[in-house]
């Protein structure tokens, strides 16, 4: 039946195509020479801007799933338990912290998360750590003192990281189902996922387990890496940067289209320091903070992979808190500096 | 079912999720807590931009807290919020009045340069008033004064013995000489920064090459700038400015034990950090940098074409005048022109002169010693900072060993000898930003070699000694 359906769909499937063929040949026909040189140069425009976030993004991504990997099959759920308080606010801060242990950047948090989530980890951590650990690891920490000196702009990044990731951390305690927050998908997983663990593995074959777990996440999440990359690509290609720095001044314009910026460039935490210095001088003090400390949190590419992992409102709100705290803190050192 | 589960079951199943942390925080949904916290941070966020409007158009000065400034401090103006500087400048105003320029830095900061350097002992009041800083109306709704003063300068030197060889700072109080840099570093050689603030200087590392390291002027803080690995960068020379090193490299050879290459002039950015050499052509080679007061132009000799070169940065300009002695150049304070020595073979046999290059029409001519009845050997020149006179020290007496210090005005050639004591040679006489004070080495001839710093201002009979050192440079 199936087999009849679509052979009688087919001829009509065919004139549809042939129709946009004629129409696309037409509209190509009557476009002004100009347009395709126009096009030629986005379009190198944009795979540069594809390639160099790529690349960037990539070893972070794969450093990432690796050390979920080792954490699926090294980390016991009953350490966890031990390391990680109960308590809502003390969660959130060792949360917050364990960027130092794990250094990666956003990239390659979200799959590290997904899988300490499956190990018990709370909430409140997992929201911190994944909001602070793109800012508070010692190679951020490092190309940022390279970047602006160990001085003020360093002690500010890492505290206000600091302070916004606890306190979304502190927010997202109060859920008491995490049903609610985490993507059905990986709550079930996290069923299935304990009765694993309760192998008892030589070392050679947890290394083994771990590779291949890495592997299927790298792939998994690498699918939403590119979708995010492509689509910051785009943006970055149809909307030039000069276009928003033009418009960019004033105290309160200048957070917001850094900001902008932060989601738009989707640049890695580990160099995002060397581009705001770039800034510098064009744009406010508190709107070049903003950017360093809104842009490692969220961007195009890790809001895809955020919803890969949370619900919707769930990325809403880790989206929205961190915007409105960075909006805030840029204000203030807007309003408060020099 | 759920009954029937076993204690232990349960127990798992709470394990499996990852639980949210065991006593939430009030009773709150997280919608209710998250729509809660963004409510209140969108009414902060309005309240700040309420009031921060209201406040207006803050302005920041970088002066000192102590209110003591270098001669030739640039004072910057940060501003909150981009400015205009047509509106900006029209609000500033100083008392009294100086000699100088605002100049537009960036969006948010504006800087007033000296053209002179601030007097000593006149308290200086900055005043910015209110009013419009920009196009759109933005204001400045508070007028602000800063009040500072000049601080007395410091003459930088270099004690050295057979172990250690260090910068040292005294002022011209009396007051006991500050170690700059620590016994564990050994000193070569150094240059002070005109704005006072640094001194760049060079140290031999363990590869056999020579280093650029910089402390500040309060000491104590040194550290490596440039690390030049095996090769040799010498004889730093800060542009006026203090933005940029000139120095003289000489890259190491293949192996240790195979010579180093001609010296090249390299340029070191304090900011941007680029460092590169200033001529392309490897055959042009250079060694004493010497930077144009308003540190556009350098001047370097290139020994083996026995040349000047000197390079206009601005203009892409180059001029090139014929020396063979080597010596450093000096400046005429609005850089246009240069005075240097050269040696001349005339029939009477060997005459050292001092020649005027006039960049503008790129040509020198002899200014001292064409007529010269035997030689005089002339050595360093300084230009005053204002131009009505130069220091020059030559070699005036039977003794072959001294030099004397006369000081001249270039445009009449009339002037004093200003140190000639008996059984003393002087030499390397460096003005004070002012032009009122002088300090040069000083050696006392036919006795324990044990160089000096003399000083020397108008009024004096004969130079004074200020302490003993080497290689005296000004400290502002």
């Amino acid at each position: 039946m199936e087999t009849a359906t679509s052979s009688k769909h087919l001829p009509r499937n065919l004139i549809l195509a042939t129709a946009i063929g004629i129409l696309l040949i037409v509209s190509i026909s009557m476009t002004p020479a100009g347009f395709f040189t126009w096009l030629g140069g986005r379009l190198n425009v944009f795979s540069t801007v594809f390639l160099g976030i790529f690349v960037e993004a990539v070893p972070y991504l794969l450093l990432g799933t690796l050390a979920s990997g080792l954490v699926e099959v090294f980390l016991d759920r009953d350490q966890m338990g031990r390391w990680i308080s109960k308590r809502p606010v003390a969660a959130a801060v060792s949360g917050a912290f364990m960027g130092m242990v794990f250094p990666v950047c956003e990239c390659g948090v979200v799959p590290l998360v997904r899988r300490l989530f499956h190990k018990g980890l709370p909430l409140s951590a997992g929201i911190s750590f994944l909001l602070a650990a793109p800012v508070l690891n010692p190679i951020v920490i490092l190309s940022t003192a390279a970047a602006f000196g160990w001085g003020q702009m360093l002690f500010l990044r890492v505290g206000l990281s600091l302070a916004i990731a606890v306190v979304t951390g502190i927010i997202f305690s109060v859920e008491k189902e995490a049903g609610n927050v985490l993507r059905p998908a990986l709550t079930l997983s996290i069923e299935h996922d304990h009765a694993q663990t309760e192998s008892n593995d030589s070392f050679v074959e947890k290394i083994r387990k771990a590779l291949l777990i890495t592997a299927d996440e790298f792939f998994e999440m690498g699918r939403y890496l590119i979708m995010g990359i492509l689509l910051a690509a785009t943006l970055q290609t149809f909307i030039p940067q000069s276009v928003l720095l033009t418009i960019g001044s004033g105290p309160v314009l200048s957070v917001l289209i850094m900001l902008g910026l932060a989601i738009l460039l989707s640049i890695c935490s580990t160099v995002d320091a060397f581009v705001a210095l770039g800034f510098v001088g064009t744009f406010s003090f508190g709107s070049v903070l903003s950017f360093l400390v809104f842009g490692p949190m969220v961007d195009i590419k890790s809001v895809l992979m955020y919803l890969q992992v949370f619900k919707r409102r769930p990325v809403f709100y880790i989206v929205a808190i961190p915007f409105m705290m960075s909006l805030l803190s840029g204000l203030l050192f807007n309003y408060l500096l020099p | 079912m759920k009954s029937s589960k076993t204690h232990k079951q349960r127990s798992r199943s709470q394990k499996q999720a990852p639980k949210p942390d065991a006593p939430g925080i009030l009773n709150l949904s997280l919608d209710n807590a998250a729509t809660g916290l963004i409510a209140i941070l969108s009414v902060l966020v309005s309240l700040t931009i309420l009031l921060g409007e209201q406040a207006g158009v803050r302005v920041r000065v970088n002066l000192p807290e102590n209110g003591l400034v270098a001669p030739y401090q640039t004072i910057t103006f940060t501003f909150s919020e981009p400015y205009n500087p047509g509106f900006a400048s029209e609000l500033v105003s100083m008392n009294p009045i100086h000699e100088g320029y605002l100049e537009w830095v960036d969006t948010y900061t504006m800087r007033f340069v000296p053209i002179r350097p601030f007097e000593l002992g006149v308290t200086y009041t900055l005043k910015f008033e209110k009013g419009e800083v920009e196009t759109r109306g933005r204001e400045v709704k508070k007028a602000q004064t800063w009040e500072f003063k000049t601080r007395e300068p410091l003459v930088a030197y270099m004690l050295a013995d057979e172990t250690s060889s260090s910068i040292w700072a005294v002022d011209l109080n009396g007051n006991p000489p500050k170690r700059l840099t620590d016994e564990s570093v050994k000193v070569i050689s150094f240059d002070a920064a005109r704005i006072g603030e640094f001194i760049i200087f060079t140290v031999a590392n363990e590869q056999g090459g020579v280093d650029l390291w910089r402390v500040s002027r309060a000491g104590g803080d040194a550290f490596l700038l440039l690390d030049c690995g095996r090769d040799r960068c010498t004889t730093p020379a800060i542009s006026p400015d203090g933005l940029r090193i000139a120095y003289s490299r000489e890259f190491a050879g293949p192996s240790p034990e195979l010579p180093f290459g001609s010296p090249r002039i390299w340029i070191l950015d304090l900011q941007s950090r680029q460092n590169n050499a200033v001529y392309e052509d490897q055959e042009i080679l250079g060694y004493n940098p010497s930077w144009a007061p308003n540190s556009n132009k350098l001047a370097s000799y290139d020994g083996l074409s026995d040349q000047i070169f000197m390079l206009d940065l601005r203009e892409k300009t180059q001029s090139i005048f014929s020396s063979n002695t080597g010596g450093p150049v000096t400046w005429s304070p609005d850089s246009s022109k240069m005075l240097f020595t050269d040696v001349d073979q005339a029939e009477e046999g060997v005459r050292t002169q001092v020649k005027l290059a006039d960049l503008s029409i790129n040509k020198s001519e002899t200014l001292i010693g064409a007529k010269d009845d035997r030689d005089y050997s002339y050595y360093a020149l300084a230009w005053s900072p204002f131009g009505d006179n130069v220091v020059l020290s030559f070699h005036g007496g039977d003794d072959p060993l001294v030099q004397t210090l006369w000081l001249f005005d270039p445009s009449t050639l009339e002037g004093i000898i200003i140190a000639d004591q008996k059984d003393y040679s002087y030499n390397s006489p460096q003005w004070d930003p002012w032009g009122t004070a002088l300090i040069f080495q000083q050696f006392k001839l036919r006795s324990t070699f044990n160089p000096e710093i003399g000083l020397w201002q108008p009024g004096f009979n004969e130079p004074l000694l200020l302490t003993q050192g080497l290689m005296p440079h000004w400290l502002p």
